[in-house]
């Protein structure tokens, strides 16, 4: 009997050690939250609510207004449908592409540790100067890459109306490959061994192999790559604002432009503020699925 | 990287289909020329870059591709000094910044992460809301931002930028930093504890060591992330803690861009995340696989 | 769950009260200072800059010494600039004590702006001044002017009037284009037919022999500055935004100045990359001999007339008024910030920047004061000055300024941006901008 009382008492006591230690280790997170986390969003999300222009700073809760005038007009619907719809074929490419690259770049060959770096090198150009690096290579009047094509007698005309969306993709899968490339060799490198010297005794060839054991087990990995690059590709901004900003018409604008307009041309802070909200409600549904998918370990699927 | 290491698909490829040693020679060849035409492809716009940054302001727009006919090193010049811009600064407060936001969120992250993976702490709520604030754009807190900032006293100030690029970062770091946690089996832990160990030190002598690969992989995204970013540089600095990408943007002038010197800023300020991840390169990729994206 | 939940909603509830106390008590409305210490101003890089950096240094080194005034410039990049204004303006922030101005932003700003009085500006061109005045008051001080100008290349022009089988060829092209055979003339007489026509000869597409591929860069960016320039050629045909207050862009003005821009685009006497073309890609297709002609800004000249930067063209471009005898100017400006806590230094110094020596010294160091007397005075530092001088007081004209004057500038691009390329109707189009600006005019 007091046996179980001093077993008790003692796990009581290390629930209440824990408690305390998990609290003070939080404690940084917690302070930094409290200081630069919670006020921020709060006061983003007050001025979703709030008449805030540069007209009018008297910042009055306007209710739902915002978002009235935010819906009231096609250009947030035609931004996010643009936004969508270029976010899913550069996403869908760059998966591709950056597991092919994993692919070729995954055994050991001359030069490998040097390409590998080179590989890396798009995603440290910092992304508002490769803009501008874009809009030097690809003038036609004074861009390599016209003058390049021409020499070879190719004349094209990359910014004109039907030419500007497929170039802003190949651009973002230029810039952003490299980033899909890092997550998928990385998660090659454990991929486990015996699975496939497995698979090479059942006879299965290259492609087959690739198909029915290599993309299953590294369904989580891909999963991952495909979400953290999901999250960028819905807010680009930086490359399509400095070479088209947004035009034709607002053929390219996506909602970060949207945005960024809002709030910086029109001044309307509280609809800027309403737009990003509305962004955030609709994508945060998915957030729980997928965080779930991420941490969980891929050998959960091979049980 | 992992030279000793079988790869897996190599180790699938050569199990498929018989090869002589000499064949496989030559095969490794092709993959060198594959990888070297996709790691050209991919940079040439730094590439570019790099050949306008040499080419006196004339030549630009004469002669696109050719190699400068005279090459010249005054963007250089005009970036380093000679443009009436301190850029030994800006390059100075972006190194302050980026390191002081590695620094800051390791700190933070990695004992939350613990206490919320480990002990219980939270829940995984803080996990998702982590990553739900990467889903708002930027823009969203640049107006609180700079209010807090400036009732905060942090406005325009090296500690302010470096709390607000911790800010954009931390998710990225919880989440990486979670999934390398998970992947740590429990057990040595427990051994730990009933060794007596306290959690304080279980952590710092047993799991930061397990964790390394993941830190050193979050300290080079982080780096990059906060060397790179534009946007609250822009409204959160004035004068005192601006930073390279915000000083190069002073070569886009009213009377156009100033192409040759805006690219040697660009090839300058893409140096530094370059030598730190090439430092870290090891690491980066064992690092990557033990977190988040375990397969 | 449900418990944290609602912790986490009762966390959201404090911090959106505690937000809402922080940002009612936000916006002292600044504060006239003791008069001395630190000023700071804002300007971006460029002439503009350059020539506001030398005035300052000079300031600070002499009269500012004796003001116990010490000005701080902070130059920030031309995209941005208005930005981070804008941001600044949002949070009722005293960070910067004089801002950057232009014209086409000084109704959107002016809330947060101090109306300057005691400043004579008669001797500014009346079309700057008028440009910054809102509601009766001076809300900026006029520094720089900025207008449009046919830039083209003389030598090409020369050879083609002199030439006879040459203007044969011209006025077989102006048959084909205008339905009526018009002789070359010099540019400086120009209307807008013949820049149509022109720019169809100098286009390898209608004339294989020309000397450049294109005949003129039109610059068709959803970009505001580019509705200024459309504005030239909206002006030119007798259009307007408005008449009386009424949106007026389904005019046929307005019609037809979109219908020249798709004509001249459409059949490539511009290159089909105009659709992204700014002021950088005007600067380029001139520097890289590509194209004959182009309206372009008035500060573009001097760079194209360097041999250092454009050695292929230096020499051989000369400025003549815009076809259609209208151009578009603004005033860059400098204005007090209202929440500013060192007002009475600013206004000094804005009073130094009022004289004549400061504006002269600013023409010196490359800007375009907005100072007739400075300008003519000073053409031998660039011999532009006299034209930039002429051609507003007798070509330029102003939109109204009314609160939304710079969103109507963005929405106008945005919404003929397409149909200048193209791309969408024109019809649809100007009826879509007619309806946004008609908004925006309130």
């Amino acid at each position: 009997m007091s046996h179980t009382v001093e077993r008790t008492r003692s796990i009581a006591r290390e629930r209440r050690k824990r408690t305390t230690a998990a609290t003070v280790l939080s404690l940084p997170l917690i302070l930094f939250a409290a200081v630069f986390v919670i006020y921020p969003l709060a006061s983003g999300t007050l001025t979703a609510f709030q008449s805030s222009t540069l007209l009018n700073q008297a910042n009055e809760l306007n209710g739902v207004d915002n978002f009235v005038s935010l819906f009231r007009s096609d250009g947030f619907a035609k931004a996010a449908g643009f936004t969508i719809g270029f976010s899913a074929v550069v996403v869908a490419i760059e998966m591709v592409l950056g597991f092919g690259f994993a692919l070729v770049m995954d055994r050991a060959f001359p030069g490998k540790k040097l390409f590998f770096t080179l590989l890396l090198l798009p995603i440290m150009v910092a992304p508002a100067l490769l803009g501008i690096m874009f809009r030097l290579l690809l003038n036609g009047d004074i861009g390599a890459l016209p003058a390049l094509l021409e020499s070879i007698g190719v004349s094209v005309s990359l910014f004109s109306p039907d030419s500007v969306i497929p170039l802003l993709v190949v651009l973002d899968v230029l810039q952003w490959t490299p980033f899909t490339f890092l997550i998928i060799y990385a998660g090659l490198q454990s991929f486990p061994k015996e699975l496939l010297e497995a698979s090479a005794m059942d006879g299965a060839g290259y492609v087959r192999s690739l198909t029915s054991v290599v993309v299953p087990v590294l369904k989580p990995v891909l999963f991952a790559a495909f979400f953290l690059r999901a999250i960028d590709a819905i807010r680009t901004f930086d490359v399509i604002y400095v070479l088209t900003a947004g035009g034709p018409g607002t053929s390219t604008t996506t909602l970060s432009i949207f945005i960024y307009k809002t709030a910086f041309e029109a001044g309307d802070f509280g609809k800027a503020a309403a737009a990003a909200l509305v962004v955030l409600v609709c994508l945060v549904p998915f957030v729980p699925f997928i965080v779930r998918r991420i941490s969980s370990t891929g050998m959960e699927g091979k049980k | 990287m992992s030279a000793l290491a079988p790869n897996p698909t190599e180790a699938l490829a050569s199990a498929s289909s018989e090869r002589t040693p000499k064949r496989r020679h030559a095969t490794a060849w092709v993959f060198t020329i594959v990888a070297g035409i996709i790691a050209l492809v991919v940079n040439v716009p730094l590439l570019n870059a790099i050949l306008v940054s040499f080419k006196p302001d004339g030549e630009i727009a004469r002669n696109p591709v050719s190699l400068p006919a005279s090459p010249t090193l005054d963007h250089y010049a005009n970036v380093l000094y000679a443009s009436g811009y301190d850029f030994p600064r800006f390059f100075l407060n972006s190194a302050m910044i980026a390191v002081g936001t590695v620094l800051v969120v390791l700190v933070i992250a990695i004992p939350a992460t613990y206490a919320v993976v480990r002990l219980g702490f939270g829940g995984r709520w803080i996990i998702s809301s982590a990553s739900g604030l990467r889903l708002l754009p930027a823009i969203f807190f640049v107006v609180p931002f700079f209010i807090l900032f400036s009732t905060l006293g942090l406005q325009d100030t090296i500690p302010g930028l470096i709390a607000a690029n911790t800010f954009l970062n931390l998710p990225l770091a919880i989440i990486l930093l979670s999934s390398a946690l998970r992947d740590i089996p429990q057990e040595i832990e427990e051994a730990a504890a009933v060794d007596g160990a306290s959690i304080y030190r279980t952590l710092g002598s047993i799991i930061l060591p397990l964790l390394a690969p993941t830190m050193v992989a979050v300290s080079v995204l982080v780096f990059i992330f906060s060397w790179n970013d534009y946007l609250f540089a822009l409204v959160l600095s004035t004068s005192s803690a601006t930073p390279v990408t915000l000083g190069a943007a002073n070569f886009i002038t009213s009377t156009g861009i100033r192409w040759g010197d805006i690219s040697a800023a660009s090839v300058l300020s893409t140096l530094p995340p370059l030598l730190f991840a090439i430092f870290a390169q090891r690491y980066l990729v064992s690092g990557l696989s033990s977190g988040a994206v375990k397969g | 769950m449900s418990r944290k939940a609602m912790a986490l909603g009762a966390m959201m509830m404090s911090a959106v009260l505690l937000a809402g106390c922080a940002a009612g008590s936000g916006g002292s409305g600044g504060d006239e200072g003791s008069g001395e210490g630190t000023v700071k101003l804002v300007a971006w890089p460029g002439p503009e800059g350059d020539a506001m950096t030398e005035v300052v240094d000079a300031y600070n080194a002499g009269q500012g010494e004796e003001d116990g005034i010490d000005i701080e410039l902070t130059l920030l990049s031309r995209q941005d600039t208005f930005s981070k204004e804008a941001a600044l303006m949002a949070s009722k922030s005293s960070d910067v004590d004089i801002y950057f101005t232009a014209s086409y932003n000084i109704g959107q700003f002016a809330p947060s702006l101090e109306p300057l009085t005691d400043i004579d500006t008669s001797a500014y061109f009346p079309v700057a001044a008028e440009g910054l005045t809102y509601e009766d008051e001076l809300y900026a001080l006029p520094l720089d002017v900025s207008n449009h100008f046919l830039l083209y290349r003389k030598d090409l022009i020369d050879a083609l009037l002199s030439d006879p089988a040459a203007q044969a060829e011209y006025e077989r092209i102006s048959e084909s284009v205008l339905g009526e055979a018009r002789a070359p003339k010099d540019p400086n007489e120009w209307d807008l037919d013949d820049f149509t026509v022109a720019a169809a000869y100098f286009s390898q597409s209608e004339n294989p022999a020309s000397p450049t591929e294109y005949g003129t860069i039109l610059q068709a960016k959803n970009l505001l500055y580019n509705t200024m320039i459309w504005n030239d050629v909206l002006w030119g045909y007798g259009g307007n935004w408005e008449e009386d207050g009424e949106a007026a862009l389904t005019s046929d003005a307005a019609k037809k100045a979109v219908q020249l821009y798709a004509d001249i685009y459409e059949n490539e006497w511009t290159s089909p990359d105009s659709s992204q073309a700014e002021f950088p890609e005007t600067q380029a297709a001139l520097q890289s001999g590509d194209t004959a002609f182009a309206i372009q800004w008035s500060a573009a000249f001097a760079a194209l007339n360097d041999p250092e930067q454009s050695p292929d063209v230096a020499g051989k471009i000369a400025i003549a008024p815009v076809p259609g005898g209208k151009t578009h100017v603004h005033a860059l400006a400098v204005s007090l910030n209202k929440y500013s806590e060192n007002k009475a230094a600013a206004k000094k110094f804005l009073s130094y920047l009022a004289t004549a020596d400061a504006m002269t010294q600013y023409a010196e160091a490359g800007g375009i004061p907005a100072v007739p007397e400075v300008l003519e005075a000073q053409t031998a530092i660039n011999p532009a000055f006299e034209q930039v001088s002429q051609t507003i007081a007798e070509n330029g004209f102003s939109e109204p300024v009314f609160p939304q004057t710079f969103q109507a500038y963005s929405k106008i691009a945005e919404d003929l941006s397409g149909a200048w390329v193209g791309q969408t109707d024109v019809d649809e189009a100007l009826e879509t901008a007619n309806a946004n600006l008609q908004e925006l005019l309130g």
